[in-house]
């Protein structure tokens, strides 16, 4: 292989990975948040947030949004049963009681980045600080 | 400008061949031959109360093209997520009188009449349109598989039953004619696309 190729491959793929790491990167800067977020989260509130009709809240707009108590419906769950006609239905948010702090902040900069406008990151202390109250 | 014209040329065969895709939907599942006649699978005899306690059978669907799947209420796992894409199939259908959507519940027990009317209420769809039915719990596993669902009790599972969340459009005659993964929303477009065609394909029969 000529020299000049060679050089040019070299380039040509080092420019594709930047390309593609600036791209993801691009995507949402909570990394971890997002993974947790999809592999916990997506199941019911799904991957936009958008919820399932009155079944499953929608988080893009939840007054919990940009608030640090928010940590305490991840760590303790919320339950809610809609009584008709002598049945009933429950409406469960799971306790995520093996989160540790740093996950939920993740969890919870993903989500306010995602769907909270006036974003403002929350830090591990806030967090921390909530958790304590809630408990 | 020899290039030019290959391009071209491509580009139609191209479109000959999505034109061509767009004739027939196959017939899913086994097609036996007898007498010289093919005879394709169906899914099996049903006979279940819809939410507002209505028995209905397959000849309730006959004049109909349905989108079906296996669900039940307090499912934890993956039931929302099919649920959102068979809303969103919901939503595309809802000024074509020939589609129905069907959802069986695989744990009767819990989802009785009254359960399912309450859970399809606050899902705000129309029961006219869409109908969540509860029958007999051993007979709607088995008519599961006829629909190629995979469904059984499982004490390990979340909610106690292991289930595929497959979406199945099901023709007038019972023919299963397409599905897709109810658990990917990638996935409902071309679903939705195979139901249109399948309505098309009837509407050009009445002509
Ligand atoms: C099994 C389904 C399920 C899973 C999994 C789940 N949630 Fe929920 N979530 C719910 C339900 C149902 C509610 C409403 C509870 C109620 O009405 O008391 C809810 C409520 C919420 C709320 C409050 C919304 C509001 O404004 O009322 C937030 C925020 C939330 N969930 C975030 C999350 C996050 C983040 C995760 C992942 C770590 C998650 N949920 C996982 C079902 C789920």
């Amino acid at each position: 292989m000529t020299k000049g190729l060679n050089h040019f491959i070299k380039c040509f793929l080092g420019g594709l990975l930047t390309i593609s790491v600036i791209f993801s990167c691009n995507d949402s800067p909570y990394m971890q948040g997002k993974r947790l977020y999809l592999a916990n989260c997506a199941n019911c509130h799904m991957e936009d947030g958008s919820g399932l009709s009155a079944l499953i809240p929608s988080i893009q707009k939840s007054v919990y949004l940009g608030k640090p108590e928010i940590a305490c419906i991840l760590k303790n769950g919320l339950r809610d049963t809609i009584f008709k006609d002598s049945t009933f239905l429950v409406r469960e948010m799971p306790a995520f009681k093996k989160f540790s702090a740093t996950e939920i902040t993740n969890i919870v900069n993903f989500v306010n980045h995602s769907w909270n406008t006036s974003f403002k990151e929350t830090t591990i202390t806030q967090i921390e600080e909530a958790i304590n109250i809630c408990q | 400008m020899k290039l030019i014209f290959y391009y071209i040329l491509g580009a139609f065969s191209l479109l000959l061949v999505s034109c061509k895709n767009n004739e027939t939907l196959p017939y899913l599942g086994q097609t036996v031959v007898e007498n010289g006649k093919e005879i394709h699978h169906k899914v099996g005899q049903f006979s279940h109360y819809n939410q507002d306690s209505v028995l209905m059978d397959n000849s309730s669907l006959s004049e109909y093209v349905y989108v079906a799947d296996f669900f039940f209420t307090s499912c934890p796992s993956i039931c929302p997520k099919v649920a959102k894409q068979m809303l969103r199939i919901y939503d595309t259908v809802q000024d074509e009188p020939m589609v129905k959507l069907v959802s069986f519940t695989i744990d009767p027990k819990r989802d009785d009449v009254k359960k399912l009317r309450l859970y399809a209420d606050n899902l705000g769809i129309d029961h006219n349109k869409w109908y969540f039915l509860t029958g007999d719990k051993e007979a709607t596993l088995e008519l599961a598989n006829t629909y190629f669902v995979a469904a059984f009790e499982d004490a390990d599972a979340p909610g106690g039953f292991d289930h595929s969340g497959k979406i199945l459009l099901v023709d007038k005659d019972g023919h299963v004619r397409s599905f897709s993964e109810g658990t990917d929303p990638e996935n409902t477009p071309k679903i939705i696309e195979d139901i249109k065609k399948l309505v098309a394909s009837y509407k050009a029969e009445n002509k």
